[in-house]
């Protein structure tokens, strides 16, 4: 036995996907590239908007809000009644496993590699476990029952960062896979707006009472929740190029921090956030000048929104006003811990459409989010790089660097 | 409460499973430590012993190493924090399904410290802790599981140093809550008092 390296996938090390063939030249020089390089070859997403990539993307690059008034249980007893849902009461083991066969399916991958496949999960925890005296733990069965229905290896763990849950998972397969421990490594989250979440959040009142989310906009009143499912499917370079995958994009830079603040607040200068920017651009050797665009975590509050803008001031210096911003938040709303993965997945469908989402429900400029604002559908990206930022409560933060394939 | 478990888990690290290079063993750290011990409650954290246990046995071990909070600026920064429960918070979850089941509002301190995120925000706070956290329910061991997310972390640059929290409720009132703390980092780290090393196993 040994130090059991990252994900047990040592027993990937030496297989023949890692040294077959030889990788597509993906992108030019500058970045951190080579057989270890990281791309995206399969990824699906649900939102409110409906099931599949046409249509969160198209909702998205139009900049039209999901909101609507919940059917899905009883809110009597909130101040609010607003949340963006799937109709009816989807099931969430049942949306995964769709969600994970659409991004395997579209990742080219054939059922001989299942067995061998990592999967990391990013969850909420389960209503079910809660109401449930002899559940083993609060995230209940789900995990081991998608696995089990997608024929994965077992998931080692859950993923319960808070809003950072998701991107962290992306970062540990990434780190696997430049580690050489894995060779492909899917990613999956999901969370469905329940009745605890949702009165739980209206009890924090952290809810938008006027039922919009308006991220970095004069008169924005919080969040609102949201439906969202996304799942991934990262390769190696060489994995990829060796079996003639198709690349949706690569997963450039990467970097994580804790702002050792507060419970639950973001430091106000938002270096925190700043330095896991600083540590994805460094990874990927890239300028601050090519970004061409940031999904900004941007949930609709006062504090976190401009917290953020600070961030990317620190982390882009005079790049920050003239670099396009939005949070499409603003229209899937928050998937809280799947955020970060629908919201990569967004911003790749971003990237390929070759325009930008639209930050909805804004209002008017504030002074503390002094940003280049996407205000209207058709934008179109003109740099090389688009970021994905993500933070959560206890200070921690992340910050995905993915460019187009 | 005041039983000492029967097992604690990574009390040592056997010869055949060692760490990532250049990484030692720094402190360590457990709840219970002796019969009667008991946990400081935390102001704002309400009816579940769950961030309790987490701050207990991350103050306990970083005491260990560091001293009095906070921690040292230069190592503090590059100290990640990875939580791993294998059973999570289930008191708060529990309470706040029987005020929804109720029809009660519910009490709004539940929605702060819903997520494991809030103690680790609060001890970082304290401890001046600004590397990644990482909070997870393992599905199978945790402390081995842990190890594989401080490995990751050590591995991919993100952080130096890695406070590994493990901390299980106990469901049923006649067994006790169990936390470890265990903090790993670089041998070129000025060695605590008396300091460790991964004991042979």
């Amino acid at each position: 036995m040994r130090w059991p390296g990252p994900g047990v996938a040592s027993l990937e090390r030496g297989t023949p996907a890692l040294g077959r063939g030889t990788p597509r030249a993906i992108s030019g020089p500058g970045t951190a590239r080579g057989p270890q390089q990281v791309v995206i070859t399969g990824m699906s997403a649900v939102s409110a908007a409906g099931r599949g990539l046409d249509v969160v993307r198209d909702s998205v690059l139009s900049g039209t809000p999901a909101f609507s008034g919940v059917a899905r249980f009883d809110t009597g007893h909130c101040r609010t009644s607003v949340a963006a849902q799937l109709p009816g009461e989807p099931d969430l083991a049942g949306e995964l496993t769709q969600v994970i066969e659409a991004a395997w399916t579209g990742a080219a991958l054939g059922n001989d590699v299942r067995a061998g496949c990592p999967l990391l999960l990013a969850l909420h925890s389960s209503p079910v476990a809660a109401r449930d005296p002899d559940a083993r733990q609060v995230t209940g069965d789900t995990a081991a029952t998608v696995a089990g229905r997608c024929g994965l290896r077992p998931v080692p763990r859950t993923y319960m960062t808070a809003c950072v849950a998701a991107s962290t998972a992306v970062i540990d397969a990434a780190t696997m896979i430049v580690t050489g421990h894995a060779s492909r490594v899917v990613v999956a989250a999901g969370f469905l707006v329940d009745a605890d979440s949702f009165a739980l959040f209206d009890a924090g009142r952290a809810l938008a009472a006027d039922g919009q989310v308006r991220p970095f906009s004069a008169g924005r009143q919080g969040l609102l929740l949201g439906d969202g499912l996304a799942a991934v499917v990262l390769e190696s370079g060489a994995a990829a190029a060796g079996r003639d995958a198709p690349v949706a994009a690569v997963l450039a830079g990467w970097g994580r921090s804790g702002d050792a603040y507060h419970v639950c607040q973001p430091r106000p200068d938002g270096s925190g956030l700043a330095r896991a920017v600083e540590a994805a651009l460094s990874r990927a050797r890239a300028d601050r000048a090519e970004i061409s665009y940031v999904n900004a975590n941007g949930a609709g509050t006062q504090y976190a929104d401009s917290s953020e803008a600070a961030a990317l001031h620190t982390s882009l210096g005079p790049y920050a006003a003239l670099t396009p911003v939005s949070s499409t938040k603003s229209v899937h709303g928050h998937a809280l811990e799947a955020s970060g993965l629908l919201e990569l997945v967004v911003t790749v469908l971003a990237l390929q459409a070759g325009r930008l989402p639209v930050n909805a429900g804004y209002l008017a400029p504030d002074k503390e989010c002094e940003l280049d604002l996407v205000l209207g559908p058709g934008r179109e990206p003109r740099g090389r790089y688009a970021l994905n930022l993500n933070a959560a409560f206890g200070g921690a933060n992340t910050a995905l660097l993915v460019e187009a394939a | 409460m005041t039983t000492a478990p029967a097992s604690t888990p990574a009390a040592t690290w056997p010869r055949e499973q060692p760490p990532p290079a250049g990484v030692v063993m720094l402190a360590r750290a457990e709840w219970p430590a002796s019969p009667g011990d008991v946990l400081p409650p935390i102001p704002g954290f309400i009816l579940s012993s769950f961030s309790p246990l987490v701050v207990e046995v991350a103050r306990r071990c970083l005491s260990l190493y560091f001293g009095a909070a906070p921690a040292d600026p230069a190592r503090g920064e590059r100290t990640a924090v990875v939580l791993a429960s294998s059973t999570g918070d289930i008191a708060t979850a529990a309470a706040i399904a029987k005020a929804v089941d109720e029809g009660r509002r519910v009490q709004p301190l539940l929605f702060f410290q819903s997520n494991p995120n809030a103690s680790v925000g609060y001890l970082t706070a304290r401890w001046g802790l600004a590397g990644p956290v990482v909070c997870t329910v393992p599905d199978g061991d945790a402390m081995s599981d842990a190890r594989h997310c401080a490995s990751l972390l050590i591995e991919g640059g993100d952080a130096d140093a890695v406070l590994i929290i493990l901390a299980d409720q106990a469901r049923d009132p006649t067994q006790n809550d169990h936390g470890v703390g265990l903090l790993i980092g670089p041998r070129s780290w000025p060695a605590a008092a008396g300091g460790l090393d991964f004991p042979p196993g």
